[in-house]
């Protein structure tokens, strides 16, 4: 217990004497932090985006005006039994109709003098997500528009392919990105640290004869690293949530906003606390790497 | 308490440092090892705290076998050892408190127990008013006795200490000296290593004498 608090003391010695070099550090790992927490925003509101998308993505069947009771029974009695269909809605001429109307408010008129009713019976299909693809969507139109009585199919699937590749694209590139900036903050932290170690060698070598274990020569080296990693994280946590605040306000919106899906949200706790360790882990490693070298029996 | 059968020490270039040195010091005992310099005195007690290890032949200090010491025990070998350095070793930008408060940080000795210790020591080698400076201001006679007080800080069984009068004038040798044999009345055993032929006449302790190496003298 005795020891732990001297070894918290040792590490807190250690920054404050670092100076502008564990400042330098602090500040790289924020700045790494930054760049790698904005590529996270993004991709995981775009994930969400996408996800959104996928959940209310459906599939337009619209149907034959002549189409018979038993025709139409019959269809909807072959599309149900398919696998990929989660949930099927029946739109008549008169409701697709109205809806129509609603959305032209103001401008019926525009209807006027069409006489007979023009827009056509459909039906809704949900689709489950694993029959999403660009190749089983196909297929799956192809069927439909085989069917007696099926006038057209509509489905919009491919920009939604689009943007989820994108996101694909750019968690690719945050996850290189990240790794280069969190080597170079690694090699920072390990520096930082190595002219800790080297200022203080004198005492390293007095501890190491007068009987200190290698762990209690290390600790407070390795809690100097883990300090300097999760107060960058931090730091870089501020930053972002600051921009962010300021992109909303900038944008008139509230959070959830954007997109009008439910998302735009900043990061969730258990990625910020994520990104928290995984900076005190930078900096652990890095002050390893320094003292580890450095020390013998 | 120190046992060394046929220790030889060879560094690179086939430089011999020790030569089949056979040696037995009892506990409680207080021992010189004298010669010029050059003759091993150092290596020879960087042996026996486990600084450095010998190229062949076995050391046995309070039983143990240091030789085949796997690294994990090194530490506690050496907080049953005090050790004064030839160049005391003080760091030149803490206080006198502060270096010897060192030595019970790492033992993980509370802070109230550390202090007591320190100041008993402070007072023991008469330096109790100057506890708050820092190295550069005490001359070197009151370094060597900071490295003493600091070498006693983990109450060793055995002290060794390095050419404690290196610098010193006669009179403030004689001082450490008797500092010494105080604190080897007390039951600790002390090795002193020495150049200084006229202390070790005068003290008429038992005197192992090296010379390149070699054992050539032991008397009385």
């Amino acid at each position: 217990m005795e020891r732990l608090r001297y070894i918290l003391q040792d590490a807190l010695v250690n920054i404050r004497r670092s100076g502008w070099g564990g400042l330098a550090s602090i500040g790289t790992i924020a700045v790494s932090f930054v760049i790698v927490g904005i590529f996270l925003i993004i991709t995981r509101n775009l994930g969400a985006v996408v996800a959104e998308w996928k959940e209310q993505f459906q599939v337009t069947v619209f149907l034959e005006d002549g189409i018979t009771a038993e025709q139409l029974a019959l269809v909807k009695k072959r599309i149900q039994s398919e696998r990929a269909v989660r949930a099927m809605t029946y739109t008549s001429k008169e409701e697709a109709l109205q809806s129509f109307k609603r959305e032209l408010k103001g401008k019926e008129s525009l209807l006027e003098g069409l006489g007979e009713n023009p827009i056509p019976a459909s039906l809704q299909l949900r689709i489950h997500e694993a029959y999403q693809t660009p190749e089983a969507l196909r297929q799956f139109a192809a069927f439909l528009t085989r069917l007696e009585g099926v006038e057209d199919v509509l489905y919009g699937q491919e920009w939604v392919d689009r943007v989820a590749s994108a996101v694909r694209v750019l968690r690719l590139l945050g996850l290189s990105v990240g790794l280069a900036l969190g080597m170079a903050s690694l090699l920072i932290v390990s520096n930082t640290i190595r002219l800790a170690v080297y200022a203080r060698a004198e005492e390293i070598e007095i501890m190491r004869l007068v009987g200190a274990t290698k762990t209690h020569i290390r600790a407070p080296f390795l809690l100097e690293g883990m300090i300097q990693g999760g107060l960058g994280a931090g730091l870089a946590l501020l930053l972002l949530f600051g921009a962010y605040r300021a992109t909303l306000w900038q944008l008139q919106l509230t959070p959830g906003q954007i997109f009008g899906v439910g998302v735009g949200s900043f990061l969730d706790p258990r990625w910020a606390t994520a990104m928290l360790l995984a900076g005190a882990s930078v900096g652990a490693f890095g002050s390893l790497i320094s003292v580890g070298r450095f020390l013998r029996a | 308490m120190i046992q060394l059968f046929h220790v030889y020490k060879t560094y690179a270039r086939d430089v011999e440092a020790l030569v089949d040195i056979n040696l037995h010091i009892q506990k409680g005992e207080f021992v010189f090892i004298a010669g010029p310099s050059g003759a091993g005195k150092t290596t020879l007690l960087r042996l026996i705290f486990r600084d450095e290890l010998p190229t062949s032949g076995q050391i046995l200090v309070n039983g143990r076998n240091v030789v085949k010491l796997p690294d994990r025990a090194i530490p506690h070998l050496r907080r049953s050892i005090g050790v004064i350095f030839q160049d005391f070793k003080l760091l030149r930008d803490r206080t006198i408190f502060d270096n010897l408060a060192l030595v019970y940080r790492v033992l993980g000795i509370p802070s109230a127990t550390g202090k007591r210790k320190v100041a008993n020591l402070l007072k023991l080698v008469g330096l109790s008013h100057k506890v708050q400076m820092t190295p550069y201001r005490l001359s070197g006679g009151e370094q060597q006795r900071v490295a003493i007080a600091r070498a006693l800080m983990n109450d060793p069984l055995l002290l060794l200490a390095d050419e404690p009068t290196g610098d010193l004038d006669a009179d403030l040798s004689m001082d450490v000296m008797r500092l010494l044999g105080d604190i080897n009345a007390r039951g600790t055993t002390v090795v002193v290593a020495t150049h200084d032929l006229d202390v070790v006449r005068e003290l008429g302790r038992r005197t192992i004498v090296l010379k390149a190496g070699r054992l050539v003298e032991e008397h009385p």
